[in-house]
This record gives C-alpha cells, sequence and structure tokens, in this order.
C-alpha cells in the first residue's frame, strides 16, 4: 500500500555494510535503509571497555570491523572467555529481557560497533513488526548457535 | 532495574529545580522563540501517530512527515477561508462584543451582591454592595481593559514567530531521530548507553506528557460541553474547548476558562442568575473529574517526579515567566529531571568515569606513540 511514494534509491555503499552483518543480513534494501537510521556507529581503540560484567544493558552491539573479547574480570588480569569477529553481534540478552551484561566486553583491535538501542528495537516492534521479527529470528539463530556451541564444549569436556 | 541507572534524593531534586528555574528564566527572555518551539512540540505529538501510521504502511519517514505537515496545514486553511468573513466582523465589532460581555459580568455581580446585602445584616451595615460594586467596576474598567491590551498587543508582536512552529514541527517529525544520533556521537564511549537511556526517557516524558494533554483537552472538551448543554449555554462545545485549552495553563487557566464561560452565561440569561450558578457547578464538577480521574490517566504519570518539587516548579514558574512559565514549568521540569538524574548517575559511578579516563589515557598513548625516540 502506498508504494508508489518510496523512493527509489541506488544502494548506498553503508546499506551494502549494514547488509553484511549476520542480524540484517536477511532485510531487503528498503528495510536496511530503515534499519540505518536506528544505528548508532561507535569507534574503539584497541583495550577500550565496550561495556561491564553486571551492568545494566541499553543496547545490542553488531562488530562492523575488528574484533572484540568477552572477558570475565580478574585480579590482576581479565580472563579471555571468547574472541568474537567482525559480522557478529553481542549484548543481545540486554534487548531481550533487560539483563545485566554478563561479561566484560573489550576491544581486541580497532574496531568500529554499530549498536541498536533497545528503545529503538522496542519501537521496532510496533512501528516495523516485519522487520522486528526478521531480527528477532537472527537473534534466535545466534543464540541457538552459541548455545549449541557450548552444549559441544561441555560434551568434548573430559568427566 | 531500570532506576538504578538514575540518581535520585534531595541533591538531585534540588539541581532539577534550579536548571529549570534557570531555563525558565531564559526562556521568558526569549519568548518569541519558547511560544512557536512550545506550540511545534505540541503540533509534533499532535502528528507523529499519523506519521508513524504512514510509515507503517510503507512510506519514508520524510514523505510521511512532509504529506502529514501539508495536510494539516490544508486542514488549517479550510478551516481558516470560511472563518474569516466572522473573524473580520469580530475584529470590527471586538471591543462592543467585550464591553458586552463585561457589562453581562458586572451586572451578574451587582444582582449578585444585592441578594447577598438583602440576606445578610452585617453586609448592610458594611455597605458591602456599594463598596464591593465600586471595585468590580474599576477592576473591569481599568485593570482587565489595561491588561487585555497588552495581551493583545503581546500577541500581535508574536503572530509572526508563531508561524514558525509548523516548520519546527515538519523538521522535529522528519529528522528527529537524526537530531538524537548527532547528540550522541558527541558523548563518549563510557557514557554512550546512559545517553541513549536518557533520550528515552527524555522522550517518553515529554511525549507522555503532551499527547496526555491534548487527550485531556478532548475529555475536558467533551464533559464540559455536555454540562453546558444541560444547563442551556449557547455555543456549549466552542466554550468548553476554549475553557479546555486554557487549562493547559496550570492554577489560572481553569479559573480564566471558568469565567469566561461564566460572563458568556451572564450576558445571555441577565434575568436568571440560576443558570450562571449551574454553570460554575459545572465547572467546579468537572474540575473534581479532572483532579480525580482525568489528569492521572492522562498526564499525571509523565514528569515522574515528586508531587512536592512539582507543584513548587509550577508556582516558581508563573514567578519567572508568567503564563508561558506556567505551561512549561512541568515538561520542562520532567526533562531536566531525566538528565539531571542521568548525569547525577554518571557522576555517582566512579567506574565509569574510570572507564573514561582510561580510553583518554589510551587515545593520548596513540596520538602521542612516536614522540620518543
Amino acid at each position: 500500500m502506498l508504494g508508489f511514494l518510496q523512493r527509489r534509491r541506488a544502494e548506498h555503499p553503508r546499506i551494502a555494510q549494514i547488509r553484511q552483518l549476520v542480524l540484517f543480513a536477511t532485510l531487503r534494501p528498503k528495510e536496511l535503509r530503515i534499519i540505518d537510521g536506528l544505528l548508532y556507529e561507535r569507534r574503539y581503540l584497541k583495550g577500550e571497555i565496550v561495556f561491564d560484567q553486571g551492568e545494566e544493558g541499553q543496547a545490542l552491539y553488531v562488530i562492523v570491523s575488528g574484533r572484540v573479547l568477552i572477558c570475565r574480570p580478574g585480579d590482576p588480569v581479565a580472563e579471555v572467555l571468547a574472541e568474537i569477529p567482525a559480522g557478529s553481534l553481542f549484548g543481545e540478552l540486554a534487548l531481550l529481557w533487560g539483563a545485566p551484561r554478563v561479561a566484560q566486553v573489550r576491544a581486541a583491535e580497532d574496531c568500529v560497533l554499530a549498536a541498536l538501542s533497545r528503545a529503538d528495537f522496542e519501537s521496532l516492534i510496533d512501528t516495523h513488526a516485519a522487520i522486528a521479527s526478521k531480527i528477532a529470528m537472527q537473534l534466535a539463530r545466534d543464540l541457538g548457535q552459541k548455545l549449541g556451541a557450548r552444549y559441544l564444549a561441555m560434551e568434548s569436556r573430559p568427566l | 532495574m531500570r532506576l538504578s541507572y538514575l540518581a535520585s534524593g534531595p541533591l538531585v531534586w534540588l539541581v532539577t529545580i534550579a536548571v529549570t528555574t534557570l531555563l525558565l528564566v531564559a526562556s521568558a527572555k526569549a519568548l518569541w522563540l519558547v511560544v512557536p518551539f512550545l506550540l511545534a512540540i505540541i503540533l509534533y505529538y499532535l502528528m507523529f501517530p499519523v506519521v508513524r501510521r504512514l510509515v507503517l504502511a510503507g512510506v519514508s519517514r520524510e514523505t510521511a512527515a512532509a504529506l502529514v505537515a501539508a495536510g494539516v496545514a490544508l486542514l488549517a486553511v479550510g478551516i481558516m477561508i470560511p472563518l474569516l468573513p466572522w473573524l473580520a466582523a469580530q475584529a470590527i465589532t471586538g471591543e462592543a462584543t467585550f464591553n458586552r460581555y463585561l457589562e453581562g459580568g458586572r451586572v451578574l455581580v451587582d444582582r449578585t451582591l444585592a441578594t447577598l446585602e438583602s440576606q445578610f445584616a452585617f453586609l448592610r451595615r458594611m455597605n458591602f454592595h456599594a463598596e464591593m460594586g465600586k471595585m468590580a467596576t474599576e477592576f473591569g474598567e481599568t485593570t482587565v481593559q489595561r491588561k487585555l491590551g497588552e495581551a493583545l498587543l503581546a500577541a500581535a508582536t508574536w503572530l509572526p514567530t508563531v508561524l514558525l512552529a509548523p516548520f519546527f514541527a515538519f523538521f522535529l517529525l522528519r529528522d528527529g531521530g537524526v537530531f538524537a544520533k548527532l547528540l550522541a556521537s558527541g558523548v563518549p564511549n563510557a557514557f554512550f548507553e546512559r545517553t541513549i537511556y536518557m533520550f528515552d526517557r527524555v522522550d517518553s516524558t515529554a511525549r507522555s506528557y503532551f499527547q496526555g494533554l491534548l487527550k485531556l483537552t478532548v475529555v475536558d472538551t467533551v464533559c464540559l460541553g455536555i454540562g453546558l448543554l444541560v444547563v442551556g449555554v449557547p455555543n456549549a462545545l466552542v466554550l468548553a474547548l476554549i475553557a479546555a485549552v486554557f487549562q493547559w495553563i496550570p492554577v489560572v487557566g481553569s479559573v480564566v476558562g471558568c469565567v469566561l464561560v461564566v460572563l458568556v452565561a451572564a450576558t445571555e440569561f441577565p434575568t436568571n442568575p440560576w443558570i450562571v450558578y449551574a454553570t460554575v457547578g459545572v465547572f467546579a464538577f468537572a474540575r473534581l473529574l479532572d483532579n480525580f480521574f482525568f489528569i492521572p490517566l492522562t498526564v499525571g504519570r509523565s514528569i515522574r517526579m515528586h508531587p512536592m518539587p512539582t507543584v513548587l516548579m509550577v508556582f516558581i514558574g508563573g514567578a519567572v515567566a508568567g503564563v508561558p512559565g506556567l505551561v512549561l514549568a512541568l515538561p520542562l521540569a520532567g526533562v531536566v529531571s531525566a538528565v539531571v538524574g542521568t548525569v547525577g548517575g554518571i557522576i555517582q559511578d566512579p567506574r565509569l568515569r574510570a572507564r573514561h579516563a582510561f580510553a583518554k589515557s589510551l587515545q593520548r598513548q596513540r596520538i602521542s606513540a612516536d614522540f620518543q625516540l
């Protein structure tokens, strides 16, 4: 409906970049433009903390470039639990049920992150249910993969 | 859990009141800008649901904003064209009409005082009727006419700037999200999540206040309109709408709205004071409904501040910035409270400040990496 009012544009390089991110891989160009309007781009230096364990989360992050480390804070050094590459996402629990951050995340190298705030995601559910459901589906897949990987790791651990 | 993000307590109250007062003082100096901006915000929240429906139907936000703004402009022109002859006639006979209603009010006061004096002997001994009648006449002939003249002059001065309101509203509708992103881009990484939470809180406070105010206006118009229709006051719905818009001004607005309708009733029914008393009764009943049901259901919860500083802010607003101060005090206090709470939360969180200092030291190391040989 009212499709004749929608503008036709050539795909912007930034839209092409967002399409590469796993969370938005299933979105159509028009939907990607809407998402582009909601994402905050943040730049972090190597070693900089993105968020701390136990902090109240307000956003989900997708790694546009670079890598981040998932850490458990320790004295004197933090224990690295995992390394997440470009294109992946983290901090999704804050978006889904406002849970406190379960680990610390810091930049493994200089990186660019795209942040989607919980408030914007919630308004997306009201205004663009199709986009929100596609993102929610990708989130569920990502969580499923993470759970599967954890299960396999537990199974392979010697008793 | 969300509350842990915000600082609270007497210091936050004091800072909120101080900052809001300063902003109100500043706004009193720039009313030519504040009034159209306030109208723009009200227009924005009026048009926002329609824009959202269009976006939901697949229209881009820019096009939806342009379509809705154009629609509202056409609607305004459509309403104004048939009203122009009537307005022109009112402009010519305005002073005569005003004096007629003022005279109606004077007659009502005169009769009420005479009735009171005939009932109570001590009032007769005080020569109450003559004294009060003289004061009422002086008030009507000097104070009201002077104040009205000043108000009309101020309105004439502001009228060109008020025309800016639709433009502000259009750009808020079209680029509101861009402004938020622009502001967030200047915030250090350590405080980023707090900032987007603050944006959400500021937006939800302002949205729920102004949309609540508009809902309250509709409910008040319907309730008052029905009451005045039952009593038999002419143009009941128009008068109810005017009185409901006056309710936007806390404390003073409801009195002004009531006086306006009472003057009309007193002029239209000069021989039947019971209609006037019934009109006052309708107003009192509508106020009770407002205070106990409608305000708590509409604007009541939007400010999220303790009632004590809220009431204090209304009086401070009126004292430092007059009528615009009364209108602005509550939404401004709500927004300032969200900002002060967030900033207070950051100041009280040493870990966040340490993270910011660490990020700055990383940046310094990067910049000065090639300084040493």
